[in-house]
């Protein structure tokens, strides 16, 4: 398979809330190319909403997230950035249920106007990369939780990303299967070279990572930059 | 994508299908409707060109030309006219016979061309000597349609207003609403219909040369009070009756659309509303705002397509259903043309376009992870 030079990352005083609710308050992180860094905290500390800004899947309201020098959102197509540069990888994998594993791995090479003979020979690649070589025409109902995930998975390499977003990716499976997941991501960031940024509640996640930050009550602690910020939760 | 649109809507057959059938009721509307409209001016096309003429002389300002009256004194002032070869006059009488309200009985001079001209093909034609002294003959020639339909020939009785005619001949014309009628003498029509003296119309034939619509002006100047017609959309537009009715059929056509429109569109909200973490998925790959709306489209436009076709169809046996249902069966034939079927299909595909556009500019307005949490 291809590598291509992980992205830079780069959050700068990035405000979000939610009605009333602040989920994330002048979070600002830095992760260099190649780099995998693992985010976590309590359920509900804004981990999954600074993933989602830093992934451009929504405007912050204040700050900015450049990836590679680009703003994830001054860009006039936020989806051509995610389609070139970014891949995804959900707690719930998201897979278009009467799709095979193949053709969910087709889908973003579709949305990137690829042909079709192209498109089958990357995706048969990517099932075997991720050892599903043999489950390429099943539909999800007909796959574990776990080949559900790899299909996930192989569907986020598709376009070759620069940068990986992984959120909470083991946590609806159990804890041998959460095992296999881990070792591949970390695998395949090790062979592709992307930059990674997985979010998870669980700590002992964190060795596998070059760096580990913490964030609680929107509020994230980046020991590589000095801390901004000073409170969060439900504005009062 | 097409894949992908097709399993989708595999998916969710049943709401599929429903939709595809209630455009393809909108869509058979229009054909049924066209198709109608079609053959009513294709019927009135044979009004005014019966037994060969050229042009038709009516009352001017009647609601309809089967409701005009002229007197019979009319035939000789247009024969005086240097255009004019021949004329004739026509005493029509709508729903007399009562085994068929849809035929037409013609009440025509024996002698005129317009009677001259039928094929008969079988029996005979009545009687020319008691037309000629004026004498009700109580004779009936009748049309080789009719003659099927009521199962009648020559020595048969045809009743006309309760009163009866033996039927002496069948004909054939070629003209539909004249091969499903029938014809007494001028004299009887006159008597049965307590019109004597007088005609609905009076039909003409130009002599070799003359122009048909500079003798139709001359003929409105000679005869004050009176209107010529010489082509199918002047018959159309003369009836004050056939102007509303077109009209009902475009507002008819036009509400089918919009409930085809907002059929669709519901139906794509829905579909929408209901897969959100789908769609926010495929905008989270990188799917373009335009590709992913082309996806909400091309489904709405393939379940269009799926209800046109069937549309088609029905709408062409639907057609046949509609004139037999308004018992005029005898006056129109539907007549279903290739771009009468191209705009039923037009409007379908246009229905699934205009429902789509909506639902799919609302997932363009969605930030990704709104769709994604389904909110």
């Amino acid at each position: 398979m291809n590598t291509r030079s992980g992205a830079e990352v780069l959050a700068e005083g990035v405000s979000k809330r939610f009605g009333r609710i602040v989920a994330l308050r002048e979070a600002s992180l830095r992760v260099g190319p190649g780099e995998a860094v693992v985010i976590t905290g309590r359920s509900g500390s804004g981990k999954s909403t600074l993933l989602a800004l830093l992934g451009g899947l929504d405007r912050p309201d204040s700050g900015r997230v450049l990836i590679d020098g680009q703003s994830t959102w001054s860009e006039r197509h936020p989806a051509r950035l995610r389609r070139e540069l970014i891949g995804f990888v959900f707690q719930r994998h998201l897979l278009l249920q009467t799709l095979s594993a193949q053709a969910n791995v087709e889908v973003p090479l579709l949305g990137a106007g690829r042909p079709r003979g192209e498109r089958r020979e990357r995706a048969r690649e990517l099932l075997g990369e991720v050892g599903l070589a043999d489950r390429a025409e099943h539909v999800p109902a007909q796959l574990s939780g776990g080949e559900r995930q790899r299909v996930a998975i192989a569907r986020a390499l598709a376009n070759q990303p620069r940068l990986l977003l992984a959120d909470e990716p083991t946590g609806a499976l159990d804890s041998a299967t959460s095992e296999r997941i881990l070792e591949l991501l970390f695998g395949l960031r090790d062979r592709l070279g992307m930059t990674m940024i997985l979010v998870s509640y669980d700590a002992a996640i964190g060795p596998r990572a070059d760096r580990t930050v913490t964030i609680a009550d929107g509020v994230l602690r980046d020991e590589s930059l000095p801390a901004v910020g000073t409170a969060a939760g439900e504005a009062r | 994508m097409l894949a992908i649109i097709l399993t989708n809507l595999r998916r969710r057959l049943t709401r599929t299908l429903l939709t595809a059938a209630g455009i393809a009721v909108g869509v058979a509307t229009i054909v049924a409707l066209l198709s109608f409209t079609q053959g009513l001016s294709e019927s009135a096309a044979g009004f005014v060109h019966l037994g060969g003429a050229e042009l038709g002389v009516f009352q001017a300002n009647v609601s309809e030309p089967a409701t005009s009256l002229l007197p019979e004194s009319t035939v000789g002032r247009l024969r005086a006219l240097p255009q004019v070869a021949d004329a004739t006059p026509l005493l029509l009488i709508v729903e007399g016979v009562k085994r068929d309200p849809a035929a037409v009985v013609f009440g025509a001079e024996p002698d005129g061309f317009f009677s001259r001209q039928l094929v008969i093909v079988a029996g005979r034609r009545p009687n020319e000597v008691s037309e000629a002294t004026h004498a009700a003959a109580h004779q009936a020639l009748i049309g080789d349609r009719l003659a099927a339909q009521l199962k009648l020939g020559p020595g048969g009785v045809l009743a006309v207003k309760g009163r009866a005619y033996t039927v002496v001949g069948v004909y054939h014309s070629g003209i539909l609403f004249e091969d499903a009628g029938a014809i007494l003498g001028l004299r009887d029509a006159q008597a049965l219909t307590q019109r004597a003296g007088e005609a609905t119309d009076v039909i003409v034939s130009l002599s070799p040369g003359a122009h048909t619509d500079a003798t139709a002006k001359a003929i409105e100047r000679a005869l004050p009070g009176t209107q010529t017609i010489t082509n199918a959309q002047q018959a159309v537009r003369a009836g004050a009756n056939g102007t509303l009715i077109s009209k009902a059929i475009l507002a008819i056509v036009a509400i089918a659309i919009i409930v085809g429109v907002i059929g669709v569109a519901n139906t794509m909200a829905m579909a929408i509303a209901e897969r959100r973490a789908e769609l926010g998925l495929l905008s989270t790959v990188g799917w373009s705002p335009v590709r992913v709306a082309g996806l909400i489209l091309g489904e709405g436009v393939a379940v269009s397509v799926l209800g046109a076709a069937g549309g088609l169809l029905l709408g062409v046996i639907g057609g046949d259903l509609l004139v037999r249902a308004l018992g005029v069966s005898s006056y129109v034939s539907p007549s279903v043309t290739a771009w009468g079927l191209g705009r039923g299909l037009l409007v379908g595909v246009a229905i699934g376009v205009l429902g789509g556009i909506y639902p799919a500019w609302r997932v363009t307005r969605m930030t990704p992870l709104k769709a994604l949490s389904g909110t």
